[in-house]
């Protein structure tokens, strides 16, 4: 057990690096769409590390504890997480379920400390990141019912395993309408354009992160990166055919990043109410259909 | 050894008791409640599990008692629920308008609870059900609403009638009122009257869509520590009934066959996934913390009907945890809304804030207990939709499937409300002089907070007791081992997920600790735009915290409510067109009836 924690552990510092480096590269990706040289491909981790060693200030215990839980929980949620079909910390334990609960209690961890700042931009801030979660989770899990109800497991290798074998198409495929609410769900997961409005920046002073800096900011940095990891991974399992080696691994998390990336610079910002509306409209919609056209009939390409 | 038939004398007589007590000393009183409660819960607890209790009756002439899985864990929960709540009796007794019935209402309630769930006859169990309707109904104007209990009555007592009705139906068909036999008997057309009328009683009592309405009157009125009281343990015994209904009668009705469910199962399903979305909505728009916690019991109460209309093993098994992890949960819950209620005087989120400086230990239980309400891991809440989204995804049944995910996110969002608006955010002025709660109310606030996690982490043993009322219900028991659970399409390991999870905390505990310590600053001390604010309440961001969300189905809102409103106008007409007709002052008019009547009776003669 001890073993498997290491490397659970082990995952999770992968997930950090890789997804920290990647979001340094496509800064600089985003700058050159916009005519620009951008920053260095480390500036994310000077950031964060320089965040990590500057004073700080601390709005009382609660403050302290909803980062240490939310940092905690999206942790414990990333040493579950498979990088390939068969490279994992904890076999037959990969449960979707898992990662949806588990990375809430990170979640709430950082809502709590964030309410237990005070500052009412804050609460704002939460309680529009809860509304979109409220949107986007939905016709997601949909789909994710869908895909277990066919490949009969909810481990996310084993749904790996299922797409690897032979005569099985990528969910993506496979299921044509549940692929795009998958894009679209994982765009409202990353908080990209359209769906950023929890943050919004010059909008509501920088949405939950607004009292925080120095080492409770830095760690929320650490949290953002590893939850915007274990994101896309599960998005590269359910919907890509997972990987067989961690190279593969790498390229299809890069691509589906840098994809949800630069669809998110061209566009702009819905309005809270309207990220509700349009989940519980379209991708709602083509959710249930693809669920009622693959379970029911038993059409899946 | 203990005797089930003793256990109610002995309730009935401590009743009387403390009632006689209280006419001296109010605190003594209440003190010699909870040790009544105490022995009660360490007899049942003691002999129970084993079906140990003595059955005989000796005293009371006619009763019958026998002792099922199924009844003892619904006593059990109960029991220990009340348990629980007597010791906050103490220091709520003196806001009460009848002080000295409390305590007296309060175990005759519970002597109502252990015959209802140990009797084997349907008239015993109707007996039992009125005493527990009749003593509640009493208790909740305590809180100083008459609207509340007439409310709670009107729909309790439609449930019990149409149950009552239906116990007639079955003695009619099967000649027993023998409750085995008499739901073996029952078969046809009858059998499918028989699960509609025990449905009533069951939603009526569990509060599920659409006889919801009375769910947040009665819970948001109640006295401040009987509201735990009734969503942790009485809207428990709709479940009840509800399993007699929707497992034991299980009529023939036409099989759906993609989803292999019976349409009567399936029409209670879709009723339940309603439950769990207008639970969620109403309870996200809700101002009041205890009534927007009264709309989650509606929701959870939707969960624990679609759970038991599976007719499937693990969901069984998910919907029999739900109701002792929901009881855990909700009775934490309210107890810390309860114990803020003591020390402020009000539930009305937008009247409170930063609760957490002055009550650290009532925020940890409800902290607690609504990561378990919400379904999270390490809590109780978790394994038990983790079972019922085993059983809805093996099932296939897509539309049920979009509310229970519904009410699963969504109980994220209406939770988390007071946590932000009542126990966080700014420290409001006028509660700075606050304390935390007494240590009597403190112990069983950290024993339900350890409940909670202890479900959370080590189902197995609770499972293994459920399995035991599966296969008396005649399912396969579910497979689980030391610390498995296996569902149709995995395996849950709980306990390695709350080590994982303490793993991940102790590395961010240590990253935290290892940089430099942050300055402390005070609340007020926050950005606001190179503004300056003096006063706490603009800086509390609570009142319709989801406003913009709420704006979408405002309109929708209140129609369930409009109706009845409608309903009780007419019945209230109907009322005086009887009043109007009948009880005239105007001796004419009663003259008029006296001889309208004699001419109808004579006319009976002749004919």
């Amino acid at each position: 057990m001890i073993l498997n924690l290491l490397v659970g552990l082990g995952v999770a510092l992968f997930g950090f690096v890789l997804q920290t480096g990647l979001a340094g590269f496509n800064r600089k990706i985003i700058g050159r769409l916009q005519k620009r040289h951008g920053p260095k491909w480390y500036q994310e981790y000077l950031d964060i590390f320089k965040l990590l060693s500057k004073k700080s200030i601390s709005h009382g215990w609660i403050f302290d504890f909803g980062v240490i839980m939310a940092l905690g929980g999206i942790i414990g949620t990333a040493m579950f997480m498979p990088l390939t079909s068969t490279f994992l910390a904890f076999e037959n334990y990969d449960n979707f379920f898992i990662f949806v609960y588990l990375l809430a209690v990170g979640m709430l961890g950082m809502a709590m400390s964030a309410s237990g700042s005070g500052n009412p931009w804050a609460s704002i801030g939460v309680m529009r990141a809860l509304t979109t979660m409220l949107a986007y989770e939905v016709p997601f899990m949909i789909v994710v019912l869908t895909i277990i109800k066919i490949s009969g497991t909810s481990s996310v290798a084993g749904i790996q395993l299922f797409q690897q074998a032979a005569g099985n198409n990528w969910f993506i495929i496979a299921l044509p309408l549940g692929g795009i609410v998958a894009v679209l769900a994982l765009m409202g997961m990353l908080g990209k354009k359209p769906f950023e409005t929890y943050i919004a920046p010059a909008e509501i002073a920088s949405g939950p992160m607004v009292e925080y800096g120095g080492k409770q900011l830095g760690m929320l940095f650490i949290l953002h990166e590893i939850s915007v990891f274990i994101e896309v991974s599960l998005f590269v399992h359910l919907f890509l055919g997972g990987a067989t080696n961690i190279f593969i691994f790498i390229v299809k998390y890069a691509a589906v990043y840098t994809f949800v990336n630069l669809i998110s610079n061209v566009n702009g910002r819905f309005k809270i109410d309207q990220v509700v509306k349009f989940f519980y409209k379209w991708p709602l919609l083509m959710a249930v259909t693809q669920a009622v056209v693959a379970i029911y009939f038993g059409w899946v390409i | 050894m203990a005797s089930i038939e003793y256990l109610i004398l002995f309730l009935v007589g401590a009743a009387l008791l403390a009632y006689l007590l209280s006419k001296f000393n109010k605190t003594a009183a209440s003190i010699f409640t909870i040790f009544a409660t105490m022995f009660v819960f360490a007899s049942l607890a003691g002999y129970g599990f084993g079906m140990n209790l003595v059955e005989t009756v000796n005293v009371l002439p006619g009763f019958t008692f026998a002792q099922t899985y199924l009844g003892f864990y619904f006593v059990i929960i109960i029991v220990f629920v009340y348990l629980m709540v007597s010791f906050f009796h103490p220091y709520y007794i003196d806001t009460y308008k009848y002080k000295d019935s409390y305590n007296f209402l309060f175990l005759l309630s519970l002597a109502g609870i252990i015959g209802a769930f140990y009797t084997n006859n349907f008239l015993q169990l109707f007996f039992f059900f009125e005493l527990i309707i009749w003593t509640t109904m009493f208790l909740i104007p305590l809180g100083k609403s008459r609207e509340a209990a007439v409310t709670y009555f009107g729909f309790s007592v439609a449930g019990s009638m149409s149950m009552l009705l239906g116990i007639f139906m079955i003695f009619q068909q099967s000649g027993t009122f023998d409750i085995s036999a008499g739901l073996a008997g029952i078969s046809g057309t009858n059998a499918i009257f028989v699960f509609a009328l025990f449905l009533i009683a069951s939603f009526s009592k569990l509060g599920a869509f659409p006889l919801h309405i009375w769910l947040p009157i009665a819970h948001g009125n109640a006295p401040h520590p009987f509201s735990p009281v009734l969503s942790g343990a009485l809207v428990k015994l709709g479940a009840f009934i509800g399993v007699l209904a929707l497992v034991r009668i299980a009529p023939a009705t036409g099989l759906f066959t993609t989803i292999n469910l019976p349409i009567g199962q399936y029409i209670v399903a879709v009723l339940g996934a309603m439950s769990i979305v207008f639970g969620t909505l109403m309870a996200i728009k809700e101002d009041d913390a205890k009534k927007l916690l009264a709309y989650s019991s509606m929701s959870h109460g939707g969960y624990i009907l679609v759970a038991f209309s599976l007719l499937d093993s693990i969901a069984l098994a998910g919907g029999f945890y739900h109701i002792l992890a929901h009881a855990l949960a909700s009775a934490g819950a309210f107890m810390a809304i309860a114990a803020v209620a003591r020390a402020t005087g009000t539930t009305k989120m937008k009247e409170l804030g930063g609760m957490i400086h002055k009550m650290p230990i009532t925020y940890l239980a409800y902290l607690v207990a609504i990561i378990s309400m919400a379904g999270i891991p390490p809590m109780g809440g978790f394994i038990s939709k983790w079972l019922i989204f085993q059983a809805v995804i093996d099932k296939g049944l897509i539309f049920i499937a979009v509310a229970v995910f519904f009410g699963s996110i969504g109980s994220f969002l209406y939770v988390f409300r007071p946590l932000a608006a009542l126990f966080l955010g700014q420290e409001l002025t006028e509660y700075k002089k606050v304390k935390e709660a007494p240590i009597l109310m403190l112990i069983p606030t950290f024993i339900i907070m350890g409940l909670n996690v202890y479900t959370g982490v080590f189902p197995a043993g609770i499972l293994k007791f459920i399995n035991n009322i599966i296969s008396e219900l005649g399912f396969v028991p579910i497979t689980i081992t030391t610390f498995e659970i296996t569902g149709y399409n995995g395996i849950l390991n709980p306990a390695v997920i709350s080590l994982v999870f303490g793993v991940g905390i102790l590395v961010a505990f240590i990253i935290f600790i290892l940089l430099k310590k942050s300055k402390k600053v005070t609340l007020m001390d926050t950005y606001t735009a190179a503004n300056f604010v003096h006063d706490e309440h603009l800086l509390h961001y609570t009142t319709d915290f989801y406003a913009p969300l709420e704006r979408l189905y405002e309109k929708q809102s209140n129609w369930m409510t409009k109706f009845y409103k409608a309903l009780a106008q007419k019945v209230k007409d109907i009322g005086k067109l009887g009043k109007y007709l009948f009880m005239s002052r105007s001796i004419g008019t009663t003259v008029l009836w006296i001889i309208g009547i004699i001419i109808l009776l004579l006319w009976g003669e002749v004919l």
